[in-house]
């Protein structure tokens, strides 16, 4: 899976220990703990090796997530907006990133603007559980989806860059 | 443990940490490209190292390679200085450059950078070196120090007197102290002083170790300034070589001496002396003096006046001189005969003298010689006409029969066979004295042998005139000449021998010829000898017939019986023939014959070759077909050159037959009579016996005498023929008994035995008829 670059940089993201979802209380927050610690030594990384390329934030309980997301493309910057929820059964499910302003644009999504993770992600994420949390859940499914679709789109000229889009 | 507080202070660091500024990051070749622009529009002056990972200022390579050049003790290969820096040669080499230019002393030599100081210090070193050697060499310092000789010798000679002390020789690159130069002077002065022979400089400096770019121009010195005497000969090269003063003093001593002395040089004795080009040396050494100049000698006026008066005194006096006795003993035989030559030609006198090796003998002296020889020759010519006149065949004569038929050897025999007859012919009786025949026989042939020797080594006129009467051998006229001049050296006597036996031989030759032109012309015998060409035809005639019979008789005989009939009839009979032929044709020809029976082959053949042509050819066949063995053969020869001839010859002729059996009958008959001889008469009364009964004539050698009995067998009556055995068998034996030398005893019942059969013999064939009848 993903190439050797991919593979280093969730080697450096720090494993999750505690297995609960949202409705386990106590534990809940003990995995969100782990969750927002490994999410913060993540950006830290890509800071640090200059390659920052998304935002993110949650709602109070840690269930909701939404933020944005870019990608350099021939020196021009694509950004969208993206959303998910943690769901029921997490994490021995993963949650579904969905980019709305794309929904209809390509194959690779459902409806909603989810997008269509590869067939490699699920099986890797099950053997994971519960040692995958978010910040993998970025790096190694909507990081891939990205580089791979957005080129394809700008190429078929279904995206277009803001700035032009503007004037 | 965790609560929601916690969760929301990391929620919030959570935001903290993405919003803080990314850390802006320039990758390695970001910056190199950025660099490199920099300095392609010439905002920035740097050179980067060769593994490109690092930039460095030009300023700071300056100081770098200040620095190392110190470090290295004020020398430093560019190329190790590029190494140590580490930047593009290019850059060290304008920086190098820059150096040179901003700091006095430094400069570059052969790719290296020295400075002042390194140079002082390598003076310093140099100096050291000579102080303690004597001499230093540039060249070699040059590879010691690896710097250019040019270069050493330009700093070294600006520092000659300030740190090095020592001269310099600007030629040979050469640094001496003073000392040096003087031990040196003084070595060579020694030295040089104490050579008495020219000596190769070469050897003496490798002997005594001197210094040859020294030596030269102190030697010169010394001989210049006349401390040293001689000279040097050569030039400065490897060839020079010393010659003392004293030494060519001594040589031209000696050859002025020596050619005082001896009135001649040698010139090999001269080059043995040490000089180069006699011949020069002597020409320019004496030019004043008349020398003449031979192959290896010179001779002075002195000697050739000498010769000069004892050749005038030979002339004047008539007699000879040996002149080797005057002459300078180291002469060549070439030498002296030029000398000799040179001699007899300024006295203008050549045609009054003769020159035999070195003996000048005078003319005159030599007719005196020849005179000597005119009593000798006189009876020895008429000796000689009367022994053998064939032999007076003139010269051409001979030349032609010898290229007919004959090798040398041959000649040779022919010679030999002739002398002996001459010898039989002059020396006294033959047939008693055989002591005294074979002695004169040994003497002559000795002598012939001396000749031969002398022919062939001396000339080969005499070889290719063999038939040239000879008068006397050198060995006669040397004796000769022994008895009458007295006080002559054996070898001159030998040398006046050889030189008089041509003109004698010749005078010999005429005298013979002259000789026996007039005897012949004057004796009738010669006269009575020529027959009628009618009476030779009737006796070619008689031979003709005669053969042809004696051939009928052969034919009785088996084959090998045959062939000894047949030969004998042809040496006789037939020769007969022959001969009478030649003598016919010779006297057309006037060619003399002596006695017919006598004539030989080769004689025939010698008169043969006189003939012309036509008539030549088919006598020839005939002469040779007289050595075949076939008479029928023979015959058509006969018949053939009879024809060229013009000599009627009958064939077929019944009544010359008849009348020639019965002359052969009357002879044997009479022969028979007449005989005494047991053998003698068994061989006549057989041959008698056979014509008697076969009507045949026959010849036969005696030892056919068996087979004709043999044949006879057949013909006579049992009894006689049983005699004839007998008396056969009685003959055989006392041959036999004669040839074995027994004793007469033995043998003499039997010679009784023969006398009887003797008679019985006879009467048998005296009377055939009468005994065959009373048989019957």
């Amino acid at each position: 899976m993903a190439d050797e670059a991919t593979r280093k940089i969730v080697s450096q993201i720090p494993l999750l220990k505690t297995n609960s979802g949202p409705r386990d209380k106590e534990l809940w927050v003990q995995r969100l703990r782990e969750e927002y610690l490994s999410l913060i030594k993540y950006v830290e990384n890509n800071k640090a090796a200059d390659n920052d390329w998304f935002r993110l934030e949650s709602n109070k309980e840690g269930t909701r997530w939404f933020g944005k997301c870019w990608y350099i493309h021939e020196l021009l910057k694509y950004e969208f907006d993206m959303e998910f929820d943690i769901p029921v059964t997490y994490p021995a499910t993963a949650p579904e990133v969905a980019i709305p302003e794309l929904d209809g644009k390509t194959a690779k999504m459902y409806r909603g603007g989810k997008i269509c993770l590869t067939d490699h992600f699920k099986p890797l994420w099950a053997r994971n559980v519960p040692k995958f949390g978010l910040a993998h859940l970025m790096a190694l499914g909507l990081g891939p989806w990205l580089a791979v679709e957005i080129p394809d789109l700008i190429s078929k000229g279904i995206i277009q860059h803001k700035e032009q889009q503007g004037s | 443990m965790a609560d929601w507080e916690e969760i929301r202070r990391l929620a919030a660091d959570f935001q903290r940490v993405q919003f803080t500024e990314s850390v802006q990051r320039l990758s390695e070749r970001n910056c190199i490209e950025i660099i490199t622009k920099l300095v392609e529009e010439k905002k920035l002056d740097v050179v980067h190292t060769l593994d490109g990972k690092e930039f460095i200022t030009p300023s700071q390579i300056s100081r770098e390679i200040r620095e190392e050049l110190y470090a290295h003790g004020g020398r430093i290969n560019v190329v190790d200085l590029q190494k140590i820096i580490n930047v593009d040669l290019v850059h060290v080499e304008s920086r190098v450059n820059e150096v040179v230019k901003s700091e006095r002393g430094t400069r570059i030599v052969l790719g290296q950078l020295i400075t002042e100081h390194y140079l002082e210090q390598v003076c310093e070193e140099v100096n050291d070196k000579l102080q303690e050697a004597g001499q230093v060499n540039i060249t070699e310092l040059s590879k010691t120090q690896q710097l250019p000789a040019d270069f050493l010798t330009q700093e070294l000679s600006a520092r000659l007197g300030r740190l090095i002390d020592g001269h310099m020789d600007q030629f040979t690159g050469l640094i001496f102290t003073q000392n040096f130069i003087n031990r040196q002077k003084a070595k060579i002065r020694g030295l040089f002083s104490s050579i008495t022979r020219p000596t190769p400089v070469n050897n003496l400096i490798g002997q005594y170790g001197l210094q040859d770019n020294l030596l030269y121009s102190l030697l010169e010195e010394l001989v210049n300034s006349g401390r040293v005497r001689g000279s040097v000969v050569g030039g400065r090269q490897d060839k020079a070589v010393f010659v003392p003063d004293v030494y060519c003093r001594a040589q031209n001593a000696w050859v002025e001496s020596f050619l005082t002395h001896n009135s001649y040089l040698e010139f090999e004795s001269l080059s043995r002396l040490g000089i180069p080009d006699p011949l020069n040396y002597i020409k320019k050494r004496f030019k004043d003096r008349k020398l003449l100049f031979l192959q290896s000698v010179c001779v002075d006026a002195a000697i050739l006046d000498q010769l000069e008066a004892s050749v005038e005194e030979a002339v004047s006096s008539e007699t000879w001189i040996d002149l080797q006795l005057l002459l300078p003993s180291c002469l060549s035989f070439d030498d002296s005969a030029t000398l000799i030559n040179h001699v007899v030609h300024s006295m203008h006198v050549q045609s009054s003298v003769r020159i035999l090796g070195t003996a000048v003998i005078s003319e005159k002296f030599f007719s005196s010689c020849l005179a000597l020889f005119d009593d000798i020759m006189q009876p020895k010519a008429q000796a000689e006409v009367k022994s053998g006149p064939v032999l007076l065949l003139s010269e051409d004569d001979v030349k032609l029969a010898s290229v007919i038929a004959e090798s040398s050897s041959t000649k040779r025999d022919k010679r030999e066979e002739r002398r002996k007859k001459a010898s039989e012919g002059s020396g006294s009786v033959r047939a008693g004295a055989g002591g005294n025949a074979r002695e004169i026989r040994t003497r002559k042939t000795k002598k012939k042998n001396r000749r031969e020797e002398e022919s062939d080594d001396e000339n080969a006129t005499t070889q290719s005139k063999p038939a040239e009467p000879v008068f006397l051998s050198v060995q006669e006229i040397m004796e000769v000449l022994e008895k009458r001049v007295c006080d002559c050296p054996e070898e001159t006597l030998e040398l006046i021998a050889h030189e008089l036996v041509r003109p004698l031989s010749r005078a010999y030759r005429e005298m013979v010829y002259s000789l026996f032109l007039s005897s012949t012309s004057a004796s009738p015998s010669a006269e009575k000898r020529r027959h009628t060409a009618k009476e030779l035809q009737e006796e070619m005639n008689t031979l003709y017939a005669n053969v042809r019979a004696l051939e009928r008789g052969t034919k009785h005989f088996p084959d090998d019986v045959q062939l000894h009939m047949v030969k004998h009839i042809l040496k006789s009979v037939c020769s007969d023939l022959t001969n009478v032929m030649i003598t016919f044709l010779s006297d057309d020809h006037k060619t003399i014959m002596d006695n017919l029976s006598s004539i030989t082959a080769e004689m025939r053949m010698k008169i043969l070759a006189k003939l012309p042509d036509e008539i030549k050819a088919p006598l020839i066949k005939v002469n040779s077909s007289l050595n075949g063995k076939s008479i029928e053969e023979f015959l058509c020869h006969v018949e053939a050159a009879a024809e060229q001839c013009g000599i009627m010859i009958k064939k077929g002729d019944k009544k010359k037959e008849k009348q020639v059996l019965s002359i052969h009958r009357q002879t044997l008959m009479e022969q028979l009579q007449a005989a005494v001889d047991e053998a003698l008469v068994l061989h006549l009364a057989v041959l008698l016996l056979f014509q008697q009964h076969t009507h045949c004539m026959l010849l036969a050698p005696g030892r056919c005498v068996s087979n004709i009995i043999h044949t006879l067998q057949s013909k006579l009556p049992q009894d006689q023929y049983e005699l004839l055995m007998q008396y056969h068998t009685l003959v055989v034996k006392q041959l036999v008994g004669k040839k074995a030398e027994q004793m007469d005893g033995e043998s003499e019942g039997s010679a009784e035995e023969l006398m009887n059969l003797t008679n019985n013999i006879k009467e048998l064939v005296f009377a055939p008829r009468k005994t065959s009848s009373f048989d019957k």
